[in-house]
């Protein structure tokens, strides 16, 4: 793609004579620089997982961030520029809690998944008064996990606001070995222990540096307990049985 | 009402309902209207907007139609709720709450929820316009949330009940009429904070509010100590609420109770008060609350069935 | 007839802006186990004349909620018009039915929205829910709500809901020995209470009569319908729960 590199690639809402947005394509690219991050869908629920780079001994892990909660229900993993991942699930959370307070019932993940991707295509210049948007696309990727009547569901966003469902999806730097080794792993029957244990093998595949409970985090979205974030010792525990 | 100081401020309701209306009648037109956030009508601006009618004094309208206290015969009759207390001692917050619901003089329910559960651990009571609290208070439940999740930690119901007097205090003078107490316990231990209407906000032990409060007061004050056992705090509430169904004609048919402790509210039950007049909470014929009942048989002008008619 | 001077004499007149009328009739709903009964006089009046014999106050919504409104008939039918639109959207947006909780707080939603210029309505709404349950929602006119088993409103609900309190909730009887009250009564009697309850508000209120409409929400599953004459079933879908038209004239003096 860089070959048609033009003119073109410079403004935001200028389409290329072949029909192609490269700053849109640019943010893709920005997500392939990204931490690899691992979704897997089981019929018990769905499990999260993304490497921390910890870049420096003196950084605290614990404050590296890239799995967030949307709702009870609802989780969110990232890749890519974390910053713009923040306003994203801020809106998804704003749209989960309007929902809940306009139809009391907890919000469909293909919806809230939509709210997000409405929000990526709102960049360029601003219609009148509308208020303040982005000048460029966001450059990150996300993996929404959740559970509602449909059962446990796992949606990819990428910047140009498009989403998919998966059974499961690798994103971010190492996404391409990662993808493919979910493609070999993966079974329609897996419990949640063997995604968890899945997901871990994938990005220990992937990382540079050897696994550990403070450069991985784990989340997972159950029936009864809803989104959680696994604790450093739940975490060291299935690290030990890996 | 619509002098001319009013017309041209800029601050007063009159102008404030004047920029919600021109806020509205754009909306037709806006963006909410489709895409996500299509669905969540006057909320999806982030902060609901409301119609406003075109006269030059809106509040006023509104009073003309709906304030059932100063005209009986006016059309639009907002239910009121009435009785409600809650008090903090040495085991949490007992909240009471009576059940009626009242149109001018028709009893217009007598199964009212006058208990809005907010959260796990935070209630909100139910007295003045029923509308008014529920919905305001479910509304602070959708931010009592978001704060949660923007700052991995439970909101205060101190930072709670600053929350909803600084709302409605933004719609003071428009007609909003709401008495309630943010009970719950947080950091800081048990906390209630009395909320109303007009912006007052008070951190205080013991509160009852409504048509009913003075009854309920009057045993609440003599029954109360901070030591109380569970059992005694919870009795002292019952007893208080019964007390202002039996004498204000606008409280009556139920009691909700409900305990906070550490790990969040719980609730201990409904109590039919008619019951509670004649069999007492344990439902033991002849151990009820009721004077009659503790006179029956002693005094000359209640004289037992049985011994009038023989 | 019209005096120039005494008017002249009671000094500057007064005019203000009056939308509202009331339009008279009764509206109740009665929630069984597995059904829900919906059903409304037809008769609209202003003050003492009648407008029409055929205004109709109950709505079908969706293949498992039914609402009836009561109040001034012009609001209550752009308000009714209002929640079909909002249910239309959001069948769009989260591609199902919306739950009869959810459209419950949808009409709170919207009844506040008008907080300060409010719809002079009185809505009860009717139908199944998710969990298979009959239910029955009641509003105030700016959106105060509950869910209930039985309720009446409009121009007779004083004289209506005493005695459905009495003849569904069983209120000031004693069960005899040995015996206990039903919690929830069946599909017959409801209909029988209802009909009685529009032909006695009939006799006693001049703002009711004409006809009955009385929709009731089943259960897909259930077996409660009876042969009764004059049922037409308005089931909108496979899927959903069925539907059923009564329609019954009441008294036209």
């Amino acid at each position: 793609m860089f070959l048609t590199r033009s003119e073109y690639d410079r403004g935001v809402n200028t389409f290329s004579p072949e029909g192609r947005l490269f700053q849109v394509e640019y943010a893709i690219e920005a997500i392939k620089l990204g931490s690899t991050t691992v979704g897997i869908r089981t019929p018990e629920g769905v499990v999260l997982g993304v490497e921390k780079r910890v870049q420096s001994p003196l950084l605290e892990s614990s404050s590296i961030e890239k799995i967030m909660e949307i709702d009870t229900h609802l989780g969110c993993a990232m890749s890519g520029l974390v910053a713009d991942a923040r306003t994203m699930i801020d809106h998804a959370r704003v749209t989960a809690q309007n929902h809940a307070f306009t139809y009391d019932e907890p919000i469909k993940v293909e919806s809230v998944t939509q709210a997000v991707c409405d929000l990526a295509l709102r960049f360029g210049e601003s219609v009148h008064d509308e208020d303040a948007m982005m000048s460029r696309p966001f450059g990150v990727a996300l993996l929404i996990a959740g559970i509602d009547e449909l059962g446990p569901q796992l949606f990819h966003t990428d910047p140009s606001g498009t989403f998919m469902r998966y059974e499961a999806k690798a994103i971010g730097s190492g996404s391409e070995a990662a993808q493919s080794e979910l493609q070999d792993k993966w079974h329609r029957q897996m419990t949640l222990k063997e995604a968890q244990i899945l997901t871990l093998r994938v990005l220990k595949q992937v990382m540079e540096e050897k696994l550990d409970q403070h450069n991985v985090q784990l989340a997972q979205v159950t029936r009864d307990k809803g989104f959680q974030i696994l604790e450093e010792a739940n975490l060291k525990e299935v690290i030990d049985e890996m | 009402m619509n002098t001319l100081a009013e017309q041209f401020s800029t601050t007063s309701a009159l102008s404030k309902l004047k920029k919600t209306q021109a806020l509205l009648e754009d909306e037709e037109m806006s963006d909410a209207m489709w895409g996500s956030q299509a669905g969540f009508g006057n909320v999806a601006q982030g902060s609901p907007s409301f119609a406003v009618p075109a006269v030059p004094d809106p509040s006023a309208f509104l009073r003309l139609h709906t304030d059932d206290r100063a005209d009986p015969n006016c059309k639009i009759k907002i239910q009121h709720g009435t009785t409600t207390l809650a008090f903090r001692y040495q085991g949490g917050v007992i909240v009471a709450v009576d059940s009626r619901a009242t149109a001018g003089s028709y009893v217009a329910s007598g199964t009212v929820k006058k208990v809005i559960e907010i959260n796990p651990y935070l209630l909100g009571t139910m007295a003045g316009g029923a509308a008014d609290c529920q919905y305001w208070e479910t509304y602070l439940g959708m931010h009592c949330r978001l704060h949660e999740l923007r700052n991995r930690e439970r909101i205060s119901v101190s930072a709670a009940s600053k929350y909803l007097s600084n709302l409605v205090y933004s719609y003071k003078g428009m007609g909003l009429s709401m008495g309630t107490m943010i009970c719950g316990w947080d950091k800081t231990g048990p906390a209630i904070f009395y909320v109303d209407s007009d912006g007052t906000r008070l951190k205080g032990d013991l509160f009852s509010v409504g048509s009913g409060s003075t009854f309920a007061y009057g045993v609440l004050d003599q029954g109360y100590h901070w030591d109380m056992t569970d059992e005694d705090a919870q009795e002292l509430g019952r007893r208080s609420i019964y007390a202002a169904g039996h004498r204000d004609a606008f409280s009556g048919n139920t009691c909700n109770l409900y305990h906070v402790k550490e790990d969040g509210w719980r609730f201990i039950g409904n109590y039919d008060l008619s019951k509670l007049h004649y069999d007492g909470p344990n439902n033991v014929p002849g151990a009820g609350y009721g004077y009659d009942i503790r006179i029956a048989g002693r005094a000359s002008a209640l004289q037992p069935a049985v011994a009038a008619a023989a | 007839m019209f005096d120039v001077q005494s008017v002249a004499h009671q000094g500057p007149q007064s005019r203000q802006f009056n939308p509202y009328t009331e339009n008279g009739g009764t509206i109740l709903a009665i929630a069984g186990a597995d059904f829900s009964v919906i059903a409304g006089d037809t008769r609209q009046s202003e003050g003492y004349s009648i407008q029409t014999r055929y205004a109709p106050k109950v709505f079908q919504l969706t293949d498992k909620a039914v609402l009836a409104v009561n109040g001034f008939s012009a609001d209550g039918k752009m308000f009714v018009k209002k929640v079909k639109q909002r249910l239309e959207w959001y069948r769009h947006a989260h591609a199902k039915d919306m739950p009869i909780r959810s459209i419950a707080r949808l009409i709170q939603t919207m009844l506040y929205s008008r907080r300060f210029f409010p719809y002079y309505v009185y809505n009860i709404l009717g139908g199944i829910e998710d969990d298979g349950t009959g239910s029955v929602y009641s509003f105030d006119p700016v959106g105060s709500y509950e869910r209930e088993a039985c309720r009446a409103a409009g121009a007779a609900q004083s004289l209506v809901q005493p005695f459905l309190d009495n003849q569904v909730y069983y209120k000031n009887q004693t069960a005899g020995q040995d015996e206990s009250f039903p919690t929830h009564l069946p599909l017959p009697s409801v209909l029988k209470l209802v009909v009685d309850a529009f032909t006695s508000a009939t006799e006693r209120h001049i703002e009711v009569g004409d006809g009955l409409e009385i929709y009731v929400v089943l259960k897909r599953d259930s077996t409660a319908i009876q042969s009764m004459e004059g049922v037409q079933e308005v089931t909108t879908s496979e899927e959903g729960q069925r539907v059923f038209y009564i329609r019954r004239e009441l008294k036209k003096d």
